[in-house]
C-alpha cells in the first residue's frame, strides 16, 4: 500500500521539514504535505515580480540552531548564510545611530551619543552573553509539566533550578528582570541615549501585540546574543537566494534521508479511528495513512479545523480557543530601480548593507503601539528594512534591488474597515514614513507587494496573521505553549503531535521545535 | 548604647504593627514621626472646616486577621465598616453595575446584563477563593534567601507548593498562566460584560504605572485574592476614617511599651563599623540605636537617610533602578449634600446603598488603557480612572449633619509632568537625542487644573455636583512625596511589578527586611508583600528582627 507511511508531516515550513528530516534519518517512512505550490511556509522565497525574488515573510536568519545546520549538513545542501552587518537608525534631527558587528566601532559610535552608554555597552554585552548561556540549553529541552508528578519532569525542573542557583546573584536578577520587565525599563538600567534604547527595544516587540514599555518584552533582547555565542554567524544573517533557500536546503536533507515531499496538497481533515490519529484526507479526497501525524501548522488549524472540537476534551478546546494569536505586523516588499538615499547618511554606503531601522525614539515606538491597541495600523509605524540584493545580487536583476520592509503595528482586527480595503492605504503609510528619512524612495519603486496580517492568514495559514503561530508572551511560553499540560509536542489525540512554532521554544527560524518534536516522536515510537 | 535601643522611623500602619510586636517581645521601641500627626498614609485629616477624610488610604487591605486579634483592635475602639456593596460602576450610557459582597445577589444583578456572566460569576468567586486560600501563607512568609535558601525556607516554599498542588491541575495551570498575564486578558477570559471586565481589571492597575493591557498586572489581582479571597477589592472602611485605625494601633503599641514621638524628623542614619550606631534628627539631636527599623520607602531609607557610598555600591545601583513612579492623585470634596448619581434623586435608600461602597469610574478596558497612555508621555489623563468613596454614607462622624465627604482616587497622574522644551543634559548626551524631561515641580502650577478635570468628568455622572462643593483639596503625586514622604509619590512604596515582588522586593538579596547594614531593617510597603493596608510587611519584619536579636 503506497499511501501508508510511518509519519505524515502536515505543512512544509522550516519546522515541518526539520521534523521530517530527523524522522527520515531515523529510518521512518515520512511524507510531508504542503498546501502551497512552494515549500517553506513563512520561510519562503518567491519571484513575485519577474526577476525580483522576495523573502516574502521571514527575511533574516538569527536563531537557526547550529546543531541542526551541523546534523543535517545544510551547507552541503546549499545553505549559505551571508552576514547582515549592523543596524542603521536615522533620526529626525539629521543625526543617526549606526551599530555594526565590529564592537570597537559600535562603541565609538555610541560614545558619540553618550560616553556613559559606551561604557555600559560592554558590561551589557557581557551580562547578556551570560544570560544567553543560561537560556540556550532550554531551547533544546522538552518543557516539563510542573503539574504532573512525572519524575523525569520534576528532575528537569530541579536541574533548571540548580542551574539557576549556580548563577551569581546579579545574573539571577538579570534573568528574572529579562523574563518580566519591559524592554525599555530593562534598558533604562543601562543606557540613557533614547534612540539607542528605542532601536534595541524594537527587537522585543517583533511579532507581539506589545509595546516597548510592556512588561515581558525584555526577554527577546537575549536573542541577539544567542547567535553570537553559537558562533555559527553573528546575530543576524541573510540566506543566499532568500529565506526560502533555508527551507529548500532542509528539504534536500530530508529527501536525501528518504522523506517524500509533496506540494499543492491541502489537507481537509485529520482521520481518526477510536480517537486516535491514523491519517489525513486531502481537499481533493485523497487519503494517506500513518502511525504518526506531526502537524507543523498552528493549533487553531490543527485542532479546530483538521480534528474538530467534538473529538477533543473540553478544557483543551478552551485552552486552544484562548490561545492568543493577535497578529500585529505586516510586510511591504519593494522592487527598486535604485538605492534609497537617506538624509542622515547620503549615498550608497555600507550602512545600507545592514538593517535600516525606523525607530527614532522610545515615544515613537510606544505611540505606534497605541494606535494598534485601539484597532488601527500605526500612523507612523516601526519599520525594519533590509536590502538583500546588496549582499546577494542573485535576487534582483543587475542594477536593480529588492527591499524588504517589516512593519509593525498592523493589527489583524481593525476597528474600521477591513484589510482588503486598507491594504494600499497601509502600503502608502509605510512608503510615506520611509520617505521622511529617504525622500527619493517614491521615485525608485518599480513594484510594491503589501502583505497584511489577513494575507498572512490566507496565503500562509498563519491564524490572525501571527508570524510566530501565537504570541510569545510569558503565559504562552515553555510549559504553557501552546496549552498547559500539552507543551511536550503531544496532543490529546493519540499519535497526533505538534512540531510548529506554536510549541516550545516558539517562533523564528530556529528549527528547534521540529527537532525537539522529532525526538519526542522517536522516543514514544521506539 | 544597649542592644535594646530600637528606633522605628515613621509611624504608618506598618511601623506601628512592628512597634507593637517588638514591644510585646520586651523591647522598648521608639517610634519617630516627622509630622505632627501619626499614621503616615493612613490618616484622617480635616481638609475643610468640619469635614474630615482619610487623606490617602481610604480602605483597609483588609488588615491581617492575626494583627486584628493580637492587638485587640476592637478593644481600642476600631470599628470596621463593610458595606453590602463592594463597588458600583457608573456608566454614562446605561445603568450602573453593582458588585455586592454577596455573590448570589451579584449574580442576580448581572442577570439583567448578561445571563452568561451571571452564571459564571459564582464560579469566578469560588475559584479565586480557592486560589487565594492556597496563596495566603505567602503573605506572612519571609522571602527566601535566593543565593542560599535555608532548609526551613525550602520547607516553607515546599509547603506552599504543596498547597498549590492541592488545588488540582486546572487551578495550577490557571495560576501559572495568570501570574505573568495582563489583567485585561483575565477579565475577558471570564466575562463578556465590558463594565464588569473593567471592574476586575481596575484592581490590577490600582496605584500602578501600568494599564490593563500591561503584562503582569494579574499579579496584584492575585495578591488581592490572597488577601481577602476575592479579586474585586472590598470596601473596608474604618469608623472615623483610616486615622482611627492607626490611632488604635498606636494605643496598642504604647500600652505594650513602645514610645512615640511626633515632630521628630530624621536627618540621617549613622553607621559605625558596618552597624547602625545612631539616628540623627534634623534638630541635631542624636539618638543611639542598636537596631533601626525604617517604615519609609526603600528610596528614602537607602538613598537619602544613609550614606551608602562606602557600603556595597552594587546595592545602591540596584536601589537607584528600583521603580517608584507614582500615578495617583487624590481629591477630597466637601459637599453640602449627596450629589445626584445614577440619574436619580440620591436621597432614596437603594441609591444610598449602591453608593456606600467604592464607586468605580472607568466603563471599559479601553477607557482604563487610554487613561494610562497619557501617563506614559508625562501627561495626566484627560479622562481619568477613578475609585471614589463617600464615607459619610456609612460614617456621619466625618462631616456636619446632612453634608458629605467625597474622596477620589484618580489615575493616571504621573509623578513627573512633561515640561515642553526642557531636556535633561545627561552626561555628555547630545541633548536633542534625549526626550523632553518630566518634572514633578510642574505640578505646582497645574494642581488645580487636575482638580478641575476630575470634577468636570465627575459632573457628567452627577450633574449637580459642582453646586454642592463647599471645599476641595487636591493632592498630586508631588504632594504625596512632600507631605507624606512617599518618594516618587508612589502609594505602594514602589511599583508592584513581577520584578519587584516577593524575593525581589525591594531588590534581590535584600528582600528579607534586612539591609547591607547590620541592625538596619525595612518594614514598609517597599518590602514583601507590598502596599495596601494589610500590616503584613510590618508583621513579617518584626518576626525577622526578633529572630536576629535572639541570635545576638
Amino acid at each position: 500500500m503506497n499511501n501508508k507511511y510511518d509519519v505524515i508531516v502536515i505543512g512544509g515550513g522550516h519546522n515541518g521539514l526539520v521534523n521530517a528530516a530527523y524522522l527520515a534519518r531515523a529510518g521512518k517512512r515520512v511524507l510531508v504535505l504542503e498546501r502551497r505550490y512552494v515549500l517553506g511556509g513563512a520561510a519562503v522565497t518567491e519571484e513575485v515580480f519577474p526577476g525580483f525574488k522576495f523573502s516574502v515573510c521571514s527575511y533574516v536568519v538569527s536563531l537557526l540552531r547550529p546543531e541542526i545546520i551541523r546534523e543535517l549538513d545544510l551547507p552541503r545542501h546549499g545553505l549559505e548564510i551571508l552576514p547582515l552587518d549592523g543596524t542603521f537608525t536615522p533620526m529626525p534631527n539629521g543625526d543617526y545611530l549606526w551599530r555594526v558587528n565590529d564592537h570597537a566601532k559600535t562603541r565609538r559610535e555610541i560614545a558619540r551619543h553618550s560616553k556613559l552608554d559606551a561604557e555600559a555597552y560592554d558590561e551589557y554585552g557581557k551580562a547578556m552573553v551570560e544570560m544567553a548561556h543560561f537560556v540556550k540549553p532550554v531551547m533544546n529541552m522538552t518543557p516539563p509539566d510542573p503539574a504532573s508528578l512525572n519524575p523525569k519532569g520534576l528532575l528537569d525542573l530541579l536541574t533548571m533550578g540548580r542551574r539557576f542557583q549556580k548563577l551569581s546573584s546579579d545574573d539571577k536578577y538579570n534573568q528574572v528582570q529579562l523574563m518580566t520587565m519591559s524592554a525599555v525599563d530593562f534598558l533604562d538600567q543601562w543606557f540613557e541615549t533614547d534612540v539607542l534604547k528605542a532601536t534595541m527595544s524594537a527587537s522585543g516587540i517583533i511579532g507581539t501585540f506589545l509595546g516597548v514599555r510592556s512588561p515581558g518584552t525584555a526577554y527577546v533582547l537575549l536573542h541577539h546574543y544567542m547567535g553570537e555565542i553559537d558562533g555559527a554567524f553573528r546575530s543576524w544573517g541573510l540566506s543566499r537566494g532568500g529565506t526560502g533557500a533555508i527551507s529548500n536546503a532542509i528539504a534536500e536533507a530530508a529527501r536525501e534521508a528518504g522523506a517524500e515531499i509533496r506540494t499543492k496538497t491541502p489537507i481537509a481533515k485529520i482521520l481518526l479511528r477510536n480517537g486516535e490519529a491514523k491519517g489525513v484526507v486531502l481537499e481533493n479526497g485523497d487519503e494517506f495513512y500513518a502511525d504518526v501525524i506531526s502537524s507543523s501548522v498552528d493549533p487553531r488549524l490543527t485542532f479546530m479545523k483538521m480534528v474538530g472540537e467534538e473529538h477533543l476534551p473540553e478544557d483543551f478546546v478552551d485552552d486552544i480557543k484562548r490561545y492568543k494569536f493577535r497578529g500585529s505586523s505586516g510586510k511591504v516588499n519593494l522592487a527598486l530601480d535604485a538605492l534609497p538615499d537617506f538624509k542622515a547618511m547620503p549615498g550608497a554606503g555600507p550602512h545600507l548593507r545592514g538593517a535600516v531601522s525606523i525607530s527614532p525614539s522610545v515615544e515613537y515606538m510606544e505611540r505606534a503601539y497605541d494606535d494598534a491597541k485601539y484597532g488601527r495600523f500605526s500612523r507612523r509605524p516601526y519599520i525594519d528594512m533590509v536590502i538583500p540584493s546588496l549582499t546577494d545580487p542573485s535576487v534582483a536583476p543587475p542594477g536593480k534591488h529588492v527591499m524588504s520592509c517589516f512593519v509593525q503595528y498592523a493589527p489583524y482586527n481593525l476597528k474600521e474597515g477591513n484589510w482588503d480595503e486598507k491594504r494600499e492605504e497601509f502600503g502608502d503609510t509605510v512608503i510615506n514614513t520611509i520617505a521622511e528619512h529617504a525622500p527619493n524612495i517614491r521615485d525608485i519603486i518599480l513594484h510594491r507587494q503589501v502583505v497584511t496580517p489577513l494575507d498572512l492568514e490566507r496565503e500562509f495559514g498563519l491564524s490572525e496573521g501571527n508570524i510566530f503561530q501565537g504570541e510569545l508572551t510569558l503565559e504562552q511560553l515553555f510549559f504553557l505553549r501552546p496549552a498547559p499540560g500539552w507543551a511536550q509536542y503531544r496532543s490529546p489525540i493519540k499519535n497526533l503531535y505538534m512540531c510548529g512554532s506554536a510549541t516550545h521554544p516558539g517562533g523564528g527560524i530556529m528549527g528547534a521545535n521540529g527537532r525537539n518534536a522529532a525526538m519526542m516522536i522517536l522516543r514514544d515510537k521506539k | 548604647m544597649g542592644t535594646r535601643d530600637v528606633i522605628i522611623l515613621g509611624s504608618g500602619h506598618n511601623a506601628l504593627v512592628t512597634a507593637y510586636y517588638l514591644a510585646k517581645a520586651g523591647l522598648k521601641p521608639l517610634v519617630l514621626e516627622r509630622r505632627e500627626v501619626i499614621g503616615g498614609a493612613c490618616v484622617t485629616e480635616e481638609f475643610h472646616p468640619g469635614f474630615r477624610s482619610s487623606t490617602l488610604a481610604g480602605s483597609t487591605g483588609p488588615l491581617l486577621p492575626q494583627i486584628v486579634n493580637d492587638l485587640q483592635l476592637q478593644k481600642y475602639g476600631v470599628e470596621f465598616i463593610k458595606p453590602a456593596v463592594k463597588v458600583c460602576a457608573l456608566n454614562l450610557n446605561g445603568p450602573a453595575l453593582s458588585i455586592y459582597a454577596d455573590a448570589r445577589r451579584t449574580s442576580e444583578e448581572l442577570a439583567s446584563v448578561s445571563s452568561r456572566d451571571s452564571a459564571k460569576y459564582p464560579e469566578f468567586v469560588t475559584t479565586f477563593e480557592r486560589i487565594g486560600r492556597a496563596l495566603r501563607p505567602l503573605l506572612t512568609l519571609t522571602p527566601p534567601n535566593i543565593d542560599a535558601p535555608s532548609k526551613r525556607e525550602l520547607w516553607n516554599l515546599g509547603k506552599l507548593g504543596w498547597a498549590v498542588r492541592g488545588l488540582g491541575k486546572k487551578d495550577e495551570y490557571r495560576l501559572l498562566r495568570y501570574g505573568p498575564m495582563a489583567v485585561a486578558d483575565l477579565a475577558a477570559e471570564w466575562f463578556e460584560t465590558e463594565s464588569l471586565r473593567a471592574i476586575v481589571a481596575a484592581r490590577g492597575i490600582f496605584g500602578a504605572f501600568a494599564g490593563p493591557w500591561s503584562a503582569g498586572t494579574c499579579g496584584q489581582v492575585l495578591l488581592q485574592a490572597a488577601n481577602d479571597g476575592s479579586v474585586i477589592a472590598p470596601a473596608a472602611f474604618v469608623k472615623g476614617g483610616m486615622g482611627a485605625l492607626t490611632q488604635a494601633l498606636a494605643k496598642a503599641a504604647t500600652e505594650a511599651g513602645a514610645d512615640i514621638r511626633t515632630n521628630a524628623e530624621v536627618a540621617r542614619i549613622e553607621v559605625a563599623d558596618g552597624r547602625v550606631s545612631k539616628v540623627v534628627l534634623s534638630s541635631g539631636e542624636e539618638l543611639p540605636a542598636w537596631t533601626c527599623v525604617s517604615s519609609h520607602d526603600p528610596g528614602i531609607t537607602i538613598l537619602e537617610l544613609l550614606d551608602l557610598s562606602e557600603w556595597d555600591p552594587g546595592f545602591r545601583t540596584k536601589m537607584q533602578n528600583y521603580r517608584a513612579v507614582g500615578t495617583v492623585a487624590k481629591v477630597h470634596l466637601a459637599l453640602t449634600a449627596l450629589p445626584d448619581f445614577l440619574n436619580t434623586e440620591s436621597a432614596n435608600a437603594d441609591c444610598r446603598e449602591k453608593l456606600s461602597g467604592r464607586i468605580h469610574i472607568g466603563p471599559e478596558i479601553d477607557y482604563l488603557e487610554r487613561a494610562f497612555d497619557a501617563a506614559k508621555y508625562g501627561e495626566f489623563s484627560p479622562q481619568p480612572y477613578m475609585d471614589i468613596t463617600i464615607p459619610t454614607l456609612t460614617d456621619s462622624s466625618l462631616a456636619p449633619d446632612g453634608a458629605h465627604v467625597m474622596s477620589i482616587h484618580a489615575q493616571f497622574a504621573p509623578y513627573g509632568l512633561r515640561y515642553a522644551g526642557l531636556r535633561p543634559a545627561g552626561s555628555g548626551v547630545a541633548q536633542e537625542s534625549m526626550p523632553e524631561a518630566c518634572v514633578p515641580e510642574a505640578w505646582d502650577s497645574r494642581r488645580e487644573e487636575l482638580g478641575d478635570v476630575i470634577v468636570n468628568e465627575l459632573s457628567a455622572y452627577a450633574p449637580n455636583l459642582k453646586k454642592l462643593i463647599a471645599g476641595r483639596r487636591v493632592l498630586t503625586p508631588l504632594d504625596l512625596e512632600r507631605t507624606y514622604g512617599l518618594s516618587g509619590g508612589h502609594i505602594h512604596h514602589g511599583e508592584m511589578s513581577l520584578d519587584q515582588l516577593f524575593a525581589f522586593r525591594p531588590v534581590i538579596g535584600y528582600a528579607r527586611y534586612r539591609t547591607p547594614i547590620a541592625g538596619l531593617y525595612l518594614c514598609g510597603s517597599g518590602t514583601h508583600p507590598g502596599g495596601g493596608v494589610t500590616g503584613a510587611p510590618g508583621f513579617n519584619a518584626s518576626r525577622e528582627i526578633l529572630k536576629d536579636l535572639k541570635a545576638g
